[in-house]
C-alpha cells in the first residue's frame, strides 16, 4: 500500500520541464552538430589551407584563398556580380507575380483550387529536371520559343536564348521565376486569409474603392507576410545553384556563374578545395548579412505579440 | 594440466598455419572503374574478372562500378586512407590521370612492362600516355579513342569538294566552298565547353607544330608571347564567325549531333565512338572521316587508363590481371564492348563496317598522338581554357588578347 502511494504521490523522473525539453531537442540538436555545426566550421578551416583531395596533409596558407578569389580568380567578381543581380531579380520578381496570383486566386471564381494547384506544381518540380526541360525549350533550333516565334513569322526574334551572354542569365532567371512564384503565391494566399473581412467591409462603406482597399487595408495586413517572402527569396536565390547548372553550367564564358554554383566548381571539379571554401564563406557570410536581421526581426515580432 | 596446455599450442599453431595458408593464397584483388553506359561493357568486365579467377584458383576480383563523379570522389577519399582499390580506372592525361600519379598514387609498371612484354601487344599510340610522366612509366591502355572529323558527304559533294583536304590550308578553303553553298561547314555544342575546344586544340596543333603545341599544353611556352598561339586564336574567331553552324553556345553536343545527321552542318569532330551513334541515328554510308589534317602527322585522341595503385598489397597479381585483360585472345573476344578498337595491336579485325575500317587504318598509320586539352592541362587551367576559348568564340574576347588572359591565369596559379 505504502509502495504504491509511492508510485502516485512521487515526482516521475524528468518531471523538469527544461530536463524535458532538453531531451527531446538533444537528438535533433547531435545531428546539427554533425550535419550542419561541423561541415560548417570545416569550411571556414578549409577556407584558410590548400588542399586538393588527395594530398594527406592540408597547408596552412593564411588569407591566401581570399586574396586569390578577390584578386586573381577571372571568375568570381562576375558570379558575385550576377549573384547580385540575381537576389534583385529574385527580391521583386517572384513575391510581385505572387502577389498578383495569390489577389486573383482569392477571388470566388470558378476552378480557384485547381489553378492554385496548377500555379503551385512547378515548386514541387526537382530544379535539375525544370532545368531540362526549359533548356529544351530554349533549343535555338528545335525548342517550344524557337518555333512558336518562327511560325508567327517572327523568327528575326529567336535568340541563342542560354548561348548569348547578354541574355543567358536572364533566360535562366524566366525558369527560376517560372519555378518559384507559386511558393510566394501560396505564402501571399496564407496571409490573405489573415486579413480582416469586417475591416475591408467597413471600409467600402466608407466609400474606399478596391485600389484604395488594398492600398489601405489589405496591404499593411500583408506586411509580416510580405517580409517573410522577401527573406526567404533572398535566402533562396544566393543559394541559386542547380538550375543555373543545368542550364547553362555557369556559361556561356562562365557569364551565368554565381557565387554558390562556382564554390561547387572549385572544390568538386577543380578540387581545390580551399578557394571553395573561401568563396562559400563570403556566401555565408552575405548570407548571414541577410538573416541576422530577419532573426532578430522575427523575435522582436514575437516579443511584442506576448 | 600439461594435456590442456599442450592441446591450446597445437590449435594455436594449427590456427596459425590456417591463417598463414589463407594469406599466402588469398590474392583479393579490387578494381574500380565507371558503371559503363553500356551493359555490354559492363558484363564484358565482369567476365573477364571470372574468368581470370577461373584460370587462377585463389584469386577474386572485385570490380566496383561507380558514375564519373563519384569515382573521382571516390579515388580522392581512398587517397586519404588505407583502403582503396588494387586497380583504378582514370583518363590518362595530365588533367585527370596525373593528378594522382603526381600525388603518388600510382604504382611505376616499368618492371611489369619488361616482365609481361607488354609492348609487343600494345597499339603504340595507345601505350604512349604511359610514358608522359617522369619516374616511370605509369598504367596500362583500357581504350583509345581518337577524334577525326565526320563528314556528310553529300554535302561535301554539293559544295563541290572532290577529296580530302590534305592541310589545314585546303580545309579552311573547303569550309570557304560550303559556306558559298550556304552549308555550315560544321557544328558543336557550346554548352559543353569540352566540344568547342575540340576545335581550338587541333588548330593550335595546325598552327604551332608539334612541338610548340605541346610546350604550350604543358604550360612551359608563353601564350601571350608566342605568335602562333595568338594565331590560332584567331583562326578560331574566323571559324566561328564564318564555318560553325549558328548559334551554337547554347546548345550541347548532342543537339550538335541531332543538327548534324539531319543534314544541317557538313563537318562535326569527333571519336571513333560516333560509329555507333551514326549508325543507330542514320545511314553510316552518308558519311566519311578524315583525320583532321594538322601537317604534324599526330593524331588527335586520348586514352584511359588502369593503374595499379601505389597501396595495393597486391600489386604481383593486380599486373597478372592486367596482363590478361589486355592479352590478345581476351581483347579478341571483347572487341568492340569497350571501344570499337582494341588497345591490343594483334586483334584481327573481321567484318568491319567501312567506317571502323578506316578508324583501324588510322590507328595503325599513327605512332603519335596529341591529346584533348582537357586532359593536357591540370583542372584549373582547363577551366580558364574553357572560359577563354568560348570568349573568343562568343567575339568578347579579342583572339588577340586571348592568350594574354590564358598566361595571366597561368602565372597567377599558386
Amino acid at each position: 500500500m505504502r509502495c504504491l502511494e509511492c508510485l502516485v504521490t512521487s515526482k516521475p523522473i524528468f518531471s523538469d520541464q527544461r530536463t524535458q525539453a532538453a531531451l527531446l531537442i538533444a537528438p535533433a540538436i547531435v545531428i546539427y552538430i554533425v550535419f550542419a555545426i561541423y561541415p560548417m566550421v570545416n569550411v571556414v578551416a578549409l577556407s584558410f589551407q590548400h588542399w586538393n583531395g588527395l594530398d594527406a596533409n592540408k597547408e596552412f596558407v593564411g588569407l591566401d584563398n581570399y586574396v586569390d578569389i578577390f584578386t586573381k580568380d577571372p571568375v568570381f567578381w562576375g558570379a558575385f556580380h550576377n549573384t547580385v543581380i540575381w537576389t534583385i531579380l529574385s527580391t521583386v520578381f517572384p513575391p510581385l507575380v505572387g502577389l498578383l496570383l495569390a489577389l486573383g486566386l482569392n477571388q470566388p471564381i470558378f476552378g480557384r483550387n485547381g489553378l492554385r494547384a496548377i500555379f503551385y506544381l512547378p515548386v514541387i518540380i526537382a530544379p535539375i529536371a525544370v532545368a531540362t526541360m526549359w533548356r529544351w525549350m530554349y533549343d535555338p533550333f528545335f525548342g517550344l520559343f524557337g518555333q512558336v516565334l518562327t511560325s508567327l513569322g517572327l523568327q528575326a526574334w529567336v535568340q541563342d536564348w542560354l548561348g548569348n551572354r547578354n541574355i543567358a542569365l536572364y533566360s535562366a532567371f524566366v525558369a527560376y521565376l517560372w519555378q518559384t512564384v507559386g511558393f510566394s503565391m501560396v505564402l501571399f494566399l496564407a496571409g490573405l486569409q489573415g486579413v480582416s473581412k469586417t475591416l475591408i467591409e467597413a471600409a467600402r462603406i466608407d466609400g474606399a474603392g478596391r485600389l484604395n482597399v488594398f492600398r489601405y487595408v489589405t496591404l499593411p495586413a500583408l506586411k509580416p507576410t510580405i517580409t517573410v517572402v522577401l527573406v526567404l527569396a533572398i535566402i533562396s536565390s544566393l543559394k541559386a545553384f542547380d538550375i543555373i547548372y543545368g542550364l547553362t553550367g555557369g556559361g556561356p564564358a562562365q557569364s551565368t556563374q554565381m557565387l554558390a554554383l562556382w564554390a561547387f566548381t572549385q572544390s568538386m571539379q577543380i578540387f581545390d578545395f580551399g578557394r571553395g571554401s573561401a568563396i562559400s564563406v563570403v556566401l555565408l557570410l552575405i548570407t548571414l548579412s541577410v538573416v541576422i536581421p530577419y532573426l532578430r526581426w522575427t523575435r522582436k515580432s514575437e516579443e511584442n505579440e506576448e | 594440466m600439461s594435456l590442456i596446455t599442450s592441446a591450446l599450442r597445437t590449435g594455436t599453431m594449427l590456427g596459425a598455419l590456417a591463417l598463414f595458408t589463407a594469406n599466402a593464397f588469398a590474392a583479393d584483388i579490387t578494381l574500380w572503374t565507371l558503371n559503363f553506359s553500356s551493359e555490354a561493357s559492363n558484363n564484358a568486365m565482369q567476365k573477364i574478372a571470372s574468368d581470370f579467377e577461373a584460370a587462377n584458383p585463389g584469386t577474386n576480383v572485385e570490380i566496383v562500378t561507380r558514375g564519373v563523379d563519384d569515382h573521382k570522389t571516390a579515388l580522392r577519399v581512398a587517397a586519404g586512407s588505407d583502403k582503396g582499390p588494387d586497380i583504378f580506372f582514370s583518363w590518362a592525361g595530365l588533367g585527370l590521370g596525373g593528378e594522382y600519379i603526381k600525388a603518388g598514387l600510382s604504382l611505376p609498371l616499368d618492371k611489369y612492362y619488361e616482365q609481361y612484354k607488354w609492348d609487343d601487344e600494345l597499339a603504340p599510340a595507345a601505350a604512349s600516355f604511359s610514358k608522359l610522366y617522369p619516374g616511370g612509366r605509369q598504367g596500362v591502355p583500357f581504350t583509345f579513342k581518337g577524334e577525326a572529323l565526320y563528314f556528310n558527304k553529300a554535302l561535301f559533294a554539293k559544295a563541290g569538294i572532290t577529296q580530302e583536304p590534305k592541310n589545314y590550308d585546303e580545309l579552311v578553303a573547303d569550309a570557304e566552298k560550303l559556306k558559298a553553298a550556304g552549308i555550315p561547314a560544321i557544328t558543336f555544342g557550346g554548352t559543353v565547353n569540352w566540344h568547342l575546344m575540340r576545335l581550338m586544340d587541333v588548330i593550335l596543333e595546325s598552327k604551332c607544330g608539334a612541338e610548340k603545341h605541346d610546350a604550350l599544353m604543358n604550360m612551359k611556352a608563353n601564350w601571350k608571347t608566342e605568335p602562333c598561339a595568338a594565331a590560332s586564336f584567331a583562326e578560331l574567331e574566323k571559324w566561328s564567325k564564318n564555318y560553325i553552324l549558328s548559334p551554337f553556345m547554347g546548345i550541347d553536343n548532342a543537339q550538335s549531333f541531332n543538327l548534324f545527321v539531319g543534314g544541317r552542318a557538313a563537318m562535326m569532330l569527333e571519336g571513333d565512338w560516333l560509329v555507333q551513334q551514326l549508325a543507330e541515328a542514320g545511314n553510316l554510308e552518308d558519311y566519311d572521316i578524315f583525320p583532321f589534317p594538322t601537317g604534324t602527322n599526330r593524331l588527335y585522341g586520348f586514352a584511359e587508363y588502369h593503374y595499379i595503385s601505389s597501396k595495393s598489397k597486391n600489386p604481383d597479381v593486380a599486373a597478372k590481371f592486367l596482363d590478361y585483360f589486355m592479352s590478345t585472345p581476351v581483347q579478341q573476344a571483347s572487341l568492340g564492348q569497350f571501344s570499337t578498337t582494341s588497345i591490343n595491336k594483334n586483334v584481327a579485325y573481321k567484318d568491319l563496317r567501312p567506317l571502323d575500317q578506316k578508324w583501324v587504318n588510322i590507328f595503325n598509320t599513327y605512332t603519335q598522338v596529341y591529346m584533348n586539352g582537357d586532359q593536357a592541362f591540370p583542372l584549373d587551367v582547363t577551366t580558364e581554357y574553357f572560359r577563354v576559348i568560348n570568349e573568343v568564340a562568343s567575339g568578347n574576347v579579342a583572339a588577340a588578347d586571348a592568350g594574354g588572359q590564358l598566361q595571366a591565369f597561368i602565372d597567377n596559379r599558386h
